[in-house]
């Protein structure tokens, strides 16, 4: 539209046409965007700024000192809430043997050097840069990635502290990150029948598979406490089909996070499909051709062509699922019963459930805001296109 | 605990929010603040050191305009019962009710102190202080209240501030104790307590409130194996009991947030005891799934817990005389007997009720009739907690244990 405007108009200096297409397309630029970045600004960057204030006793939600004794809320600028998150410290347990105790800021530095390591590694290193970026992988899953079974998690290590909100952290890190590497290894192999194995009316499958959003989120949870429960339509077959005794059900299928694990899944499979679809659709059919005409194996072409090609998009398919699960509050409150209990409803819980702290709310969401920040803005770099091949 | 002499503050969030009630709450603060701003509010009486003050309205004089509630789903237009007083009196068309839905306590104490306005709020007797505390509200004229005495003192009084004014109109009050399949959970009712929670033969079997403050009081009894105050403990108390409900969380199933799942939670046998109100003893009861069931509502030896919810003015409603009107009718007899018919709660409000009750079943499943059932040991109301902060921090700590 631009162009036909300058077009239309008399002639002029080239010089000057052009810094009016430049003034117009700035001024389009900025029409275009500000909506969207007043919204951000308003109601993303204000509140952060605020709960930042709560979070350091800057702001309380008592507006009285006789208020402010009942909610024992800090009087002004003080780091204490933070400490007294924070100081418990980290345990960790390998198999299950208690392994060693660290200051809270270590593990940080830990965690922020590995997920370093898997982002750039290959950068690092020609020769070992895989190798880093693989290590780093494993050992940022190795204390979160577990196998839900029956009432427990099977795991390798743990993060655990003495701290009640820093351990539920843990939890609900553990829980959100379960769900989303189980929820990619569910998706891909969808996906990648989709994007390969279908030739005609793809995009039809596709809709099929997303169709469960076309119901209401809670409906569908609701749906799940129906199947679960103990005299649930799961339990009910199995009483009926005599495999278990009706005053023994199977309980670990509803209230545990087990049960919250699976919802989650169910939740978010069909969404990350498209993700991981949309990365194997970008594979260049002719370079997979060439891997087999050159001897690759179809297991060596898949590790050493479509992987790294998709790895972008199986990446954000892993956030997708990460992001929104680590902060959970209704899944859990809805099924998680006192096993599933998650960080997210510690949150709810201080800021409009009995506990009313907004200050103790603040610090555990600005903290959860942090981790989710530094592992998006860390990830960004190795979404951008080719992010997965080696350097 | 001096409620009486606070400043009010106006600052970052709830200034950002649009506080714009905020300045005209002051008046009810009868606060020191440095010139914050402050409408006239009526005499409040706010200094303890003066002869009680009385407080009057003239709903004549009030402007015509919609007065709303910030009301527990289901008090609502859905239950015309309950205003019909209000609705077809003088002012039922001029200045008509209008209903938005509340949460819980907290979470309407957090949206009125942020600035959201309605006339009246429907809070837990418990809370009433902290809306004081924060200039939110305003005490009532009680001439504008005939049936306010017929309230038993004991359930009032709470209500009733140091200045001798009354905040707080008693509405609804209940119990709070655990009903339980007797078929499943085989004991006595001379043996009943609060201690089936350390049961292991109840592994993951159990239910209870979410709220960290009933979690507390629970422990409490727990370990006091006998009736003691649970609103008066001390930080010894709250630590103990914190450190037992730990210990019977194997035995939690799940701390509920909603009502109506736990009651489904019992009734489809995903639970063989839980904390409940009596709406839900009442279903249970009568549902098709526990016909035959022995379902019973536990008199624990420590003595049940039990609510009391009722009204607030706010401190800047330029109507308060009519929305005392629309309280009143709340109050009457008939809406008390109907709020037991209806919901199976018991009513504040008790002179004259029990002949109005149409199910007469409900009194006597719910002692209506019985004085000492609402009265300690047999049963704590909640009251205002000064140390309240204590037991939601440990409270919040089981929870996440």
């Amino acid at each position: 539209m631009a162009q036909r405007a300058t077009m239309a108009a008399p002639p002029i200096p080239i010089e000057e046409r052009a810094w009016a297409r430049r003034a117009q397309d700035r001024f389009a630029t900025y029409a275009l965007t500000t909506p969207a970045l007043a919204l951000l600004l308003v109601f993303f960057l204000v509140p952060i700024y605020f709960v930042v204030r709560y979070s350091i006793g800057l702001e309380r939600f008592a507006q009285t000192e006789a208020a402010a004794s009942l909610t024992g809320e800090l009087p002004g600028y003080s780091l204490e809430l933070w400490r007294e998150f924070l100081d418990p410290g980290v345990d960790l347990e390998v198999l299950g043997i208690a392994s060693g105790h660290m200051p809270a800021w270590v593990v940080g530095v830990v965690f922020a050097a590995l997920v370093f390591g898997a982002v750039v590694g290959p950068r690092l290193s020609a020769r070992y840069g895989g190798w880093i970026r693989a290590g780093s992988f494993l050992l940022l899953l190795a204390p979160f990635l577990t196998i839900p079974a029956g009432n427990n998690l099977l795991r390798v290590a743990e993060l655990s502290s003495e701290g009640d909100f820093l351990r539920l952290f843990f939890r609900s890190v553990t829980m959100a990150t379960t769900s989303a590497v189980w929820a990619v290894i569910i998706a891909f192999p969808i996906a990648y029948f989709l994007a390969f194995g279908i030739k005609k009316s793809k995009y039809i499958w596709l809709l099929v598979v997303i169709a469960p959003f076309l119901t209401s989120y809670l409906l569908r949870i609701f749906a799940w406490k129906i199947i679960l429960g103990d005299q649930g339509l799961f339990n009910s077959a199995l009483f009926e089909l005599g495999l278990r005794n009706p005053d023994d059900p199977v309980s670990f299928l509803i209230y545990s996070q087990f049960t919250v694990i699976l919802v989650l899944l169910y939740a978010w499979v069909p969404f990350i499909i498209l993700p991981i679809f949309i990365a194997l659709e970008s594979v260049d059919r002719r370079l997979l051709e060439a891997a087999t005409d050159m001897g690759a194996s179809r297991l060596q072409a898949m590790r050493k062509v479509t992987l790294p090609i998709a790895a972008p998009g199986i990446v954000a398919a892993f956030l997708f699922v990460f992001i929104p699960s680590i902060g959970e509050y209704i899944t859990p409150a809805l099924v998680g019963g006192t096993n599933g209990y998650m960080f997210g409803q510690a949150i709810a819980s201080q800021f409009v459930g009995g506990a009313l702290n907004w200050q103790t709310g603040s610090v555990l969401s600005i903290f959860l805001l942090g981790v989710v920040l530094f592992l998006a803005l860390s990830t960004s770099r190795f979404l951008r296109a080719g992010g997965g091949a080696p350097a | 605990m001096d409620l009486e002499h606070s400043r009010l503050t106006r600052r970052g969030f709830v200034a950002l929010t649009g506080a714009t009630s905020l300045s005209a709450l002051l008046a009810a603060c009868g606060g020191d603040d440095g010139g914050d701003g402050g409408a006239a509010a009526p005499e409040t009486g706010a200094s303890t050191d003066e002869a009680p003050a009385t407080v009057s309205f003239d709903p004549a004089s009030e402007p015509d305009g919609p007065i709303t509630f910030f009301e527990w789903a289901g008090y609502d237009k859905t239950s015309p019962w309950m205003w019909e007083g209000y609705t077809k009196g003088e002012y039922g068309q001029r200045s008509p009710l209008k209903f938005d839905f509340l949460e819980n306590d907290i979470q309407a104490l957090a949206k009125v102190a942020s600035g959201y306005s309605p006339d009246v709020i429907h809070p837990c007797i418990a809370y009433w202080p902290d809306f004081h505390a924060a200039g939110l509200v305003q005490p009532f004229d009680t001439a504008l209240l005939p049936d306010y005495e017929g309230i038993p003192e004991a359930i009032r009084e709470p209500g009733v501030g140091e200045d001798g004014l009354v905040y707080h109109v008693p509405f609804d009050i209940g119990f709070s104790a655990f009903v339980y399949r007797a078929d499943k959970i085989p004991i006595a009712p001379e043996e009943e307590s609060w201690n089936i929670l350390l049961d292991s033969a109840y592994e993951g079997k159990l239910a209870t409130f979410s709220d960290p403050i009933t979690i507390i009081k629970i422990g409490a009894l727990i370990n006091a194996g006998e009736p003691i105050d649970p609103n008066k403990l001390t930080s010894d108390q709250i630590e103990a009991a914190k450190e037992t409900m730990i210990q019977a969380k194997p035995q939690i199933r799940n701390f509920w947030d909603n009502n109506q799942g736990n009651i489904d939670d019992f009734i489809n046998g995903n639970l063989w005891g839980t904390y409940m109100w009596p709406d839900g003893y009442l279903q249970a009861i009568r549902h098709e799934k526990l016909k035959g069931v022995d379902v019973r509502y536990m008199w624990p030896k420590e003595g049940r817990l039990a609510w009391v919810c009722g009204f607030v003015l706010h401190a800047a409603t330029e109507q308060p005389g009519r929305s005392t009107l629309a309280v009143a009718a709340a109050n009457t007899p008939n809406a008390a007997a109907s709020l037991t018919d209806v919901f199976a709660y018991g009513a504040a409000q008790q002179e004259g009720v029990l002949e109005l009750i149409k199910d007469k079943e409900l009194i006597s499943i719910f002692s209506l009739d019985d004085p000492s059932a609402f009265e300690p040991p047999r049963a704590w109301f909640e009251q205002p907690l000064p140390n309240r902060q204590e037991y939601a921090e440990a409270g919040e700590a089981v929870k996440a244990a």
